[in-house]
């Protein structure tokens, strides 16, 4: 019984902290309907921006965050500009996006390797709490937690933008139907621009922990990332930024359940979720159909 | 039109000739004039999960190839003189299927005279049918699965790294002097560490111990939270982690956030990669695990070929402006095998390379230990013992506590609970 409430436990925060790690792929996929191939790229550039701020400045890693963010900044406006409206003027978007952020998710892996080498690093094990915090008698690291209450802190902070302000509704309008929403004056590449760099930042700020939960970052890790976000964002829905929680709620839950009672299959969890899922509702738990054909 | 006897026995030479040449068996390329240069094919990977290993690897045989061409080249004995070294790699980026289209063409487009496997069991598995299929003598430098070794060939050595087959045999042998009855085995589900596992809980089994957790884990894995805890409900005495550098590595991280403790704990590359690991997880978190000490942690002074361990440790640092790990002398090692080869084989063949190979085998020592193939190409030599990793001020020694022979001190168990 103890291992069953340690994977539950274990599951729901290892789901929410990729719910984190999957949200910006699926705001920017809901927005642009765009496929960022890039996107565990850029949740890596968020770890080895914590890992520069500690290694190099000796500040805490947590300070990643605000790096995360400043670098989405600097980095997602031109990057938007320079490649979004060209593909969106295109025939085939979805298509050529996923070429294009191919190509980046490549250059990013290079400029790591040119930068950092291949091997691993890690962030310094007590900088986010070196003891453990309990519930329901099973107890974690703190560093999972912090990871846990970011992605909680993230996610409502999302969610207050949606429902409570002016763009964030914009946004919702955008992700209905792109046309109407430019039909009803909405400036539709600003406020694009503005998902895709929030996306941007959400996939750093998911980086600045994944040391702490996956033990280290290399830049090879980019692309493992990518595709278990993207199970996460199909399980639960593609093109709903909020039913990422759902979806990385049941890997999370699936993946440490398989650790605890059959390990050699953990990996499979998330595919064959995502297998289950698009056969039963292709438009995952939390969704509606998000392509007309 | 009729055909003369003789006319038709010289066509039926001429097409038996170019049958065996088709597929192999004869191997005329170089017999008649020496080549300009020895092309020794082999691959690295830049990037991926096997990176660091395989570039400290493919450092080593760099290494040993610019000794050699400083030297006038490599002795052929088949030519009776020295032929500089042309090292031909490609990055496989640690992907088997980058690898087996880049063997290929080492293989068929280049025409390497001597083919090196990358670093490690996986991407040497992709490499060892292709060379049998082309009758290229495989030399596999740390691709040590059991399961490659299992049948009579010509076209594979292990000559780096002890099979997997036999490595864990003195760790096992060690658990069972320590009467240690509870052991836990979590192993990550490849060829070098399931075989590895395989073989430890067979040797435990002879003892009477049969381990009280026994699972794989993707190779991939990097979360250990949950693993452990399950681990830590079967109340072992030893933990085992069987996987590669980046499993280890958050292995021991959860190990030490997790608050759990255990008597004995190993795992494999803290003793090829000493800094990487302490870089990743610290010193504390290493105290008193276990693992293979590797060369040049473990030094062989009497050597028969190249320089001992020790020698190579101080020429390796002057020329690199850094101290070599196993995988550097690995792979300095191989240019070592690999030249003594040369040396002895007496036609410039693929078989008569084995053949030399084989007669190496029992009499050759290197800064890796005794050299010693079998027939499946198997390395049953170079064993390497079990050492404890003790602090010392505020970093860390290597105690070797078992074979009794090799000791330099002994186990401090149960592991104090930093």
């Amino acid at each position: 019984m103890s291992l069953l409430e340690y994977a539950l436990i274990g599951g729901i925060l290892y789901g929410i902290f990729f719910a984190l790690v999957g949200i910006g792929l699926n705001l920017i996929f809901g927005v642009m309907r765009m496929i960022n191939i890039a996107h565990g790229q850029f949740v890596l550039l968020g770890g080895y921006g914590a890992f520069l701020l500690s290694a190099r400045l000796g500040l805490n890693p947590i300070f990643g965050v605000l790096l995360a963010i400043a670098g989405a900044i600097v980095v997602g406006l031109p990057l938007y500009y320079a490649v979004v409206p060209r593909l969106q003027a295109s025939r085939d978007p979805e298509m050529l996006s996923f070429i294009l952020f191919f190509g980046i998710a490549q250059m990013i892996d290079a400029i790591l390797v040119a930068v950092f080498g291949a091997d691993q690093r890690s962030l310094p094990q007590d900088a986010l709490g070196s003891g453990n915090l309990s519930a329901l008698g099973q107890s974690f690291p703190d560093a999972w937690w912090v990871a846990v209450a970011m992605s909680l802190l993230v996610t409502a902070a999302l969610y207050l933008y949606f429902t409570r302000t002016r763009l964030g509704f914009a946004t919702r309008a955008i992700i209905a139907n792109r046309d109407e929403a430019l039909a009803t004056g909405i400036d539709v590449q600003r406020v694009s621009a503005l998902s895709f760099v929030i996306g941007l930042a959400l996939a750093g700020i998911a980086g600045v922990f994944v040391p702490y939960l996956l033990g280290s970052i290399s830049p090879d890790i980019g692309n493992e990332l990518t595709t278990t976000s993207f199970a996460v964002i199909i399980i639960g829905s593609l093109g709903n930024p909020l039913g990422t929680i759902i979806g990385g709620l049941v890997f999370g839950i699936g993946t440490l359940f398989m650790q605890t009672f059959l390990p050699s299959w953990s990996n499979m969890v998330p595919y064959a979720l995502l297998v289950i899922i698009v056969l039963l509702r292709p438009a995952g738990l939390l969704g509606r159909a998000v392509r007309v054909t | 039109m009729t055909v003369s006897r003789p006319t038709w026995l010289v066509a039926a030479a001429v097409i038996i000739f170019a049958g065996l040449a088709a597929i192999g068996v004869y191997r005329p390329a170089h017999a008649a004039a020496p080549p300009s240069v020895i092309k020794i094919g082999t691959l690295y990977a830049s990037s991926g999960t096997f990176a660091v290993a395989s570039q400290g690897q493919y450092q080593g045989l760099q290494y040993w190839a610019s000794l050699v061409n400083k030297d006038g080249g490599v002795y052929v004995k088949a030519f009776n003189k020295k032929i500089p070294v042309k090292i031909i790699a490609y990055d496989d980026q640690s992907s088997t299927t980058t690898a087996t289209t880049l063997y290929n063409q080492l293989i068929t487009q280049d025409k390497v005279d001597v083919l090196i496997a990358d670093f490690g069991s996986v991407l040497t598995s992709v490499a060892i049918p292709l060379a049998a299929e082309h009758h290229m003598l495989l030399i596999d430098p740390t691709g040590s699965g059991a399961n490659f070794f299992t049948k009579k060939t010509d076209y594979l050595a292990d000559v780096s790294i002890p099979s997997s087959a036999v490595w864990p045999v003195p760790l096992a042998q060690f658990i069972l002097a320590q009467k240690l009855k509870r052991v836990a085995i979590l192993y990550d589900s490849n060829d070098f560490d399931a075989s590895q596992a395989e073989t430890l809980k067979s040797v435990l089994g002879q003892g009477g111990v049969t381990p009280v957790y026994y699972n794989g884990v993707p190779t991939t894995e990097s979360n250990y939270a949950v693993l452990l805890h399950t681990i830590a409900a079967t109340h072992p005495d030893a933990v085992l982690e069987f996987g590669y550098a980046p499993n280890d590595i958050a292995f021991l991280r959860d190990l030490t956030s997790s608050g759990l403790h255990f008597n004995m704990t190993f795992t494999i590359f803290p003793g090829q990669l000493i800094s990487l690991i302490t870089k990743n997880v610290g010193a504390k978190a290493l105290a008193y695990t276990y693992t293979y000490p590797t060369p040049p942690l473990v030094r062989y002074p009497h050597v028969t070929t190249g320089m001992n361990t020790a020698e190579f440790v101080q020429a390796f640092t002057a020329a690199n402006k850094v101290a070599p790990n196993f995988l550097n002398a690995a792979g300095y090692n191989n240019g070592l095998i690999v030249g003594e080869m040369l040396a002895r084989a007496p036609q410039f063949t693929q078989l008569d390379f084995h053949s030399a190979l084989m007669a190496m085998s029992g009499s050759t020592t290197t800064l890796l230990g005794a050299f010693k193939i079998n027939e499946n190409g198997a390395q049953l030599g170079e064993l390497l013992p079990v050492a404890q990793i003790v602090p010392e001020g505020t970093a860390n020694k290597f105690v070797v506590v078992y074979p009794q022979d090799k000791a330099t001190g002994k186990a401090v168990y149960p592991a104090p609970q930093q």
